[in-house]
């Protein structure tokens, strides 16, 4: 009973995407993982589009492949590439739209 | 010769459409050739600018959204949209951007669509668009109208001789016919006048009953062929018989002319029921009007029954000819008044009568009223 409900609160606190992105992934990016903010503008490069960038994103979470990777192949040889996400789907998606609205372009050009 | 201008007309508004056509189709290609031009001409100078837009763009991309002022340069403006054709930025008035073209002009603007080689801030399009001065446009129009005037002078004049070419060998067999029929007819008149003439100086008295009934026939013969070639004639002179207007007894007229028909008549065992009141008048030509009555009577007489009635009545401003004969089908009533028409192809003529009876009736003010009923008979009135 206690555990449901801890489980509950964690669910709760969770649901916000910002904390989920914080916490899943700009903590661990800011210790071992490449700078967030320059893999944003090479997904944005190779892959142009909201829609387009945000699929690829989902993807790689899911299945990390190091051929799909963005990063140099000397990186993933030294590194490799890493663990699949563990989030729910709609945790990850929403994970990945703060990231998209951290980082995104359109309407901040001047 | 009302044939003659109908084809002449057909000619001509066939040849005005297929020049406009052409003028048309010429001037289209022309437009296109010369736009073609034009965007051939300017793009360079376009691609030039996406250079320098897109080695902006590239900057503002690896300082990584540090520095994002878009860049902006008097002689164009320009545009960036992302791979799902969703727009990144734009300095453009309208943003209906088509993205299937490289290079295109809307309203007075001519846009070009670059693809940079990576995609920049996401820039999958870069439209780079400036205002169309429209000189060539004007040069264009100029052109089509110079030339396309040219042309079109020596069509008319090229439609003209043709035309006449077209004419001249139906003209030809117009007169043809036309002295042909006239010729005919003068030649029909003599014969007929001198057997008609020579039959009425027979004694019937001295000749024997089988002579005599062979004679009638004859005449009977020689007054149809009169009849037709009267028709002909008036047809065919009608224009220049000038009408000698006056008030006259019809009564006189019409008995005279039932007298007349009496022997075709009593060929097909017809008989004529009168009912003519005293001292009808009329204002008209007193032979135009005789035509007119032995049309009509003629008729009775050869579309009705063996053994039928022929009742003709005569009252002040009305005249009724009514027959016991075959009749008209109802919807052909409205066309009997055509020339050349005939409803039974099993009697002889040509079709001239009714119309002749309504050239007659039309210039003398006369209503025609036509009732008919197949196999009961035909009812024509006349009123003035």
């Amino acid at each position: 009973m206690v555990r449901l409900l801890i489980t509950a609160i964690i669910l709760v606190s969770f649901s916000k995407g910002g904390d989920i992105y914080h916490q899943n992934c700009v903590n661990c990016h800011k210790i071992y993982g490449p700078s967030l903010k320059k893999l944003f503008f090479d997904y944005l490069l190779v892959y142009s589009s909201e829609r387009r960038v945000k699929k690829a994103l989902f993807e790689y979470m899911k299945n990390p492949d190091p051929k799909k990777s963005l990063m140099p192949k000397e990186y993933i040889r030294q590194n490799g590439v890493k663990k699949p996400s563990k989030l729910s789907d709609e945790a990850l998606k929403k994970a990945i739209d703060s990231y998209w609205n951290r980082y995104k372009v359109i309407g901040k050009i001047k | 010769m009302p044939s003659e201008r109908k084809s002449l007309l057909y000619f001509l508004s066939m040849y005005i459409f297929l020049v406009i056509i052409i003028l048309l189709l010429v001037s289209a290609l022309y437009y296109n050739f010369r736009k073609d031009l034009m965007f051939t001409q300017i793009r360079p100078k376009l691609a030039e600018n996406a250079k320098d837009v897109i080695y902006r763009i590239k900057e503002m991309h690896q300082s990584l959204g540090a520095d994002l002022h878009y860049p902006r340069f008097s002689g164009f403006k320009s545009a960036i949209y992302d791979a799902d054709r969703v727009k990144i930025f734009s300095l453009l008035e309208e943003e209906d951007i088509r993205f299937d073209k490289v290079i295109y002009k809307t309203g007075d603007k001519i846009r070009f669509i670059k693809e940079p080689d990576a995609y920049y801030l996401g820039t999958k399009y870069l439209i780079i668009e400036v205002l169309d001065d429209e000189r060539w446009l004007r040069e264009t129009v100029r052109d089509i109208l110079t030339f396309g005037g040219l042309f079109l002078i020596f069509t008319a004049f090229l439609g003209f001789f043709l035309a006449k070419l077209f004419i001249k060998p139906m003209r030809e067999s117009f007169l043809l016919l036309d002295n042909f029929i006239k010729d005919t007819t003068h030649e029909l008149n003599t014969p007929i006048s001198a057997i008609l003439a020579n039959i009425e100086t027979i004694d019937k008295n001295e000749i024997n009953e089988k002579l005599a009934k062979k004679i009638h026939r004859i005449e009977i013969a020689a007054r149809t062929i009169s009849n037709i070639y009267q028709d002909m004639s008036y047809l065919l002179l009608n224009k220049k018989t000038v009408s000698n207007i006056e008030r006259f007894d019809l009564k006189e007229l019409l008995l005279q002319r039932i007298s007349y028909f009496k022997i075709l008549a009593q060929s097909k065992r017809v008989d004529f029921v009168l009912n003519i009141y005293e001292e009808v008048y009329i204002k008209a030509d007193r032979k135009k009007m005789a035509k007119l009555i032995d049309n009509l009577i003629s008729n009775a007489i050869k579309y009705n029954k063996i053994g039928g009635k022929i009742y003709i009545t005569l009252k002040p401003r009305l005249m009724i000819i009514k027959d016991t004969g075959i009749g008209i089908p109802k919807d052909k009533i409205n066309e009997i008044f055509k020339r050349y028409k005939r409803f039974n192809e099993s009697e002889g003529g040509f079709g001239l009568g009714l119309n002749i009876v309504y050239m007659i009736a039309k210039e003398f003010g006369i209503t025609i009223e036509i009732d008919s009923k197949p196999d009961k008979g035909t009812e024509v009135r006349l009123k003035w």
